[in-house]
């Protein structure tokens, strides 16, 4: 749906040039929820407004639903763009016009009728949960209230992708997860492909299928999001997944391991049903091993359970091995660790 | 009971060639300079349809025109006044060098009013395929209507200060009154009333500009 292929993005800058992308490759599929984190300066907005041509690649290639942005004429660039629709984290509403009006707003641009607007607009106020704000000013509502008039905005001219750019940095913890079940419900109810800037992991962990981890204008992780959490590669992406899930051993625990002469633990990392097998009874009943649970996480990534577990296991090295092995073939990643 | 010889009828007309000079200049004035405003706010670097070398040949004009002190500028264009207006001296003819005086600053307000416009406000327009002529006029417009009433009161006043100048030169009014029976007589009921009238003039548009952009605004 969306591809970047060898983006650069050069910004001029008085006499000095900052290079905001260098060289970013991303692909996204119809119906995905891609989220794209980073700290601030890393890029991501740059790269969200490449994707609906608010910025033009330096170099590179922008190729949204089969169609080469960089060679369209401004015209065909307007209709490829009603495709798109987006919100941003200050909402960008106009405070001028009611409710009503700020969501008609890509119909009017359209010149579609009176009655045409009238009856979308009221379907996508009731969609968003505010049918009753119709002739309100933005002024009037809350911030979770504005971003839902946004959302109702950017769906307007029915479009097949969505791009949020810190959609609910501006909002508190309480009316962000409302935001991000609404979204889920775009997702789901239309079919629209969702493309998600955030500096929060509890955004990616409650929405996204897929993540990309940037830093200093590149791509330095990708996949699904189940992944990312289980086993992040990169430093940083380990940083962001640390936000929302503790999974490193405390050095309290640790230090208490090191005085009872425990060097290293077995750690587990189960998804889904898998997670909630009976592995501790098993590996003690059946392997007549000493286990012992030393540090454990859960947590819940769209309705999956991500497990990891670290066990201190004592036995016959022959018994560990084989109960190692029988937790492998039952889809536990499985992998020894110093303290 | 007033040492004065100016009559109710003179003084009346004198206000009703005031409103005429000013509204006059005041209507074209603001069309001109809406529409330069306009254009420098989009040909500016970042603008909309940025074109720097009409950006910075119109802000020069601009400025230099901004310059010239009225008093001076209606005096520097006496030529041109007599080929547009076919007369130098009287109401209409004042109006040339108004609309002249006014155009350029007119467009600065203007420029200002629209660039309080946020930039998210015209990011969002983009984003939703909007042509630039959409841009300005379902978004960047209605956003700045209540700072461009505003604008237009201050443009205003301007004008009514400038055109009691033109007074000097012929072009009657309340200004004229003041020069020629308040200054030039020593009648100082004509100095006194005619401050007064401005005073009232002036009062009304700001309530007036103040009330309206209020309700627009709607903040």
């Amino acid at each position: 749906m969306i591809e970047l292929k060898g983006i650069h993005k050069v910004y001029q800058k008085k006499n000095t040039e900052v290079q905001a992308l260098k060289g970013v490759d991303l692909s996204i599929d119809k119906g995905d929820i891609f989220g794209v984190i980073g700290y601030s300066g890393a890029g991501k907005s740059t790269l969200v407004r490449l994707v609906n041509y608010l910025e033009r690649p330096s170099q590179g290639q922008v190729i949204v639903d089969g169609a080469y942005l960089g060679n369209q004429s401004p015209h065909a660039l307007r209709q490829i763009k009603k495709q798109i629709g987006m919100i941003f984290q200050h909402f960008n509403l106009l405070e001028s016009k009611t409710i009503f009006k700020n969501v008609a707003m890509p119909l009017i641009l359209a010149k579609k009728s009176k009655q045409e607007i009238r009856s979308r607009v009221l379907e996508l106020l009731q969609f968003v949960g505010l049918e009753d704000k119709a002739s309100n000013y933005p002024s009037e509502l809350s911030g979770g209230q504005k971003q839902r008039v946004g959302i109702a905005r950017a769906l307007a001219s029915n479009p097949k992708i969505l791009l949020c750019d810190e959609a609910t940095s501006a909002l508190d913890p309480q009316t962000t997860q409302s935001i991000l079940s609404l979204l889920q419900r775009v997702n789901k109810k239309y079919g629209i492909t969702i493309m998600i800037i955030t500096h929060e992991m509890s955004v990616i962990q409650k929405i996204c299928n897929k993540v990309a981890v940037m830093e200093e204008g590149r791509v330095i992780e990708e996949g699904s999001v189940l992944d990312v959490f289980g086993h992040p590669e990169h430093e940083t992406s380990h940083k962001f997944v640390q936000t929302v899930m503790n999974t490193d051993i405390p050095s309290r625990i640790k230090e208490q391991l090191r005085q009872q002469g425990t060097h290293s633990l077995t750690k587990l990392e189960m998804v889904g049903e898998h997670a909630t097998q009976p592995i501790l009874s098993t590996l003690i009943q059946r392997f007549d091993l000493k286990v012992s649970a030393v540090f454990t996480n859960m947590i819940d990534i769209q309705n999956t359970t991500l497990a990891i577990w670290y066990l201190d296991i004592q036995g016959d090295t022959r018994n560990k091995e084989r109960a190692l092995s029988y937790l492998k073939q039952n889809d536990v990643l499985v992998k020894e660790v110093t303290v | 009971m007033f040492d004065t010889s100016i009559t109710l009828d003179q003084f009346i007309e004198a206000i009703g060639d005031t409103l005429y000079m000013v509204g006059m200049s005041l209507l074209i004035g603001t069309i001109f300079g809406s529409i330069l405003g306009i254009v420098i706010v989009f040909t500016r670097r970042g603008g909309i349809l940025a074109f720097p070398m009409v950006y910075s040949t119109l802000n020069v004009i601009i400025n230099i025109i901004r310059s010239v002190p009225f008093i001076i500028l209606m005096v520097s264009i006496t030529p041109f006044t007599r080929v547009i207006a076919g007369t130098s001296i009287g109401t209409n003819a004042a109006i040339v060098p108004l609309i002249i005086f006014i155009t350029p600053f007119i467009a600065r307000l203007v420029e200002n009013s629209l660039l309080e416009v946020g930039s998210g406000i015209v990011e969002a327009a983009e984003s939703m395929g909007a042509t630039p002529l959409q841009i300005i006029w379902h978004f960047i417009l209605p956003e700045a209507f209540g700072s461009l009433i505003l604008s237009l009161a201050t443009a205003t006043i301007s004008l009514i200060g400038a055109s009691a100048m033109a007074g000097a030169v012929g072009g009657g009014g309340v200004g004229d009154i003041a020069i020629l029976y308040g200054y030039h007589r020593y009648d100082s009921f004509a100095i006194i009333s005619t401050i007064i009238v401005l005073i009232i003039f002036v009062q009304f548009i700001q309530s007036a500009g103040n009330h309206l952009a209020r309700l627009v605004r709607r903040r």
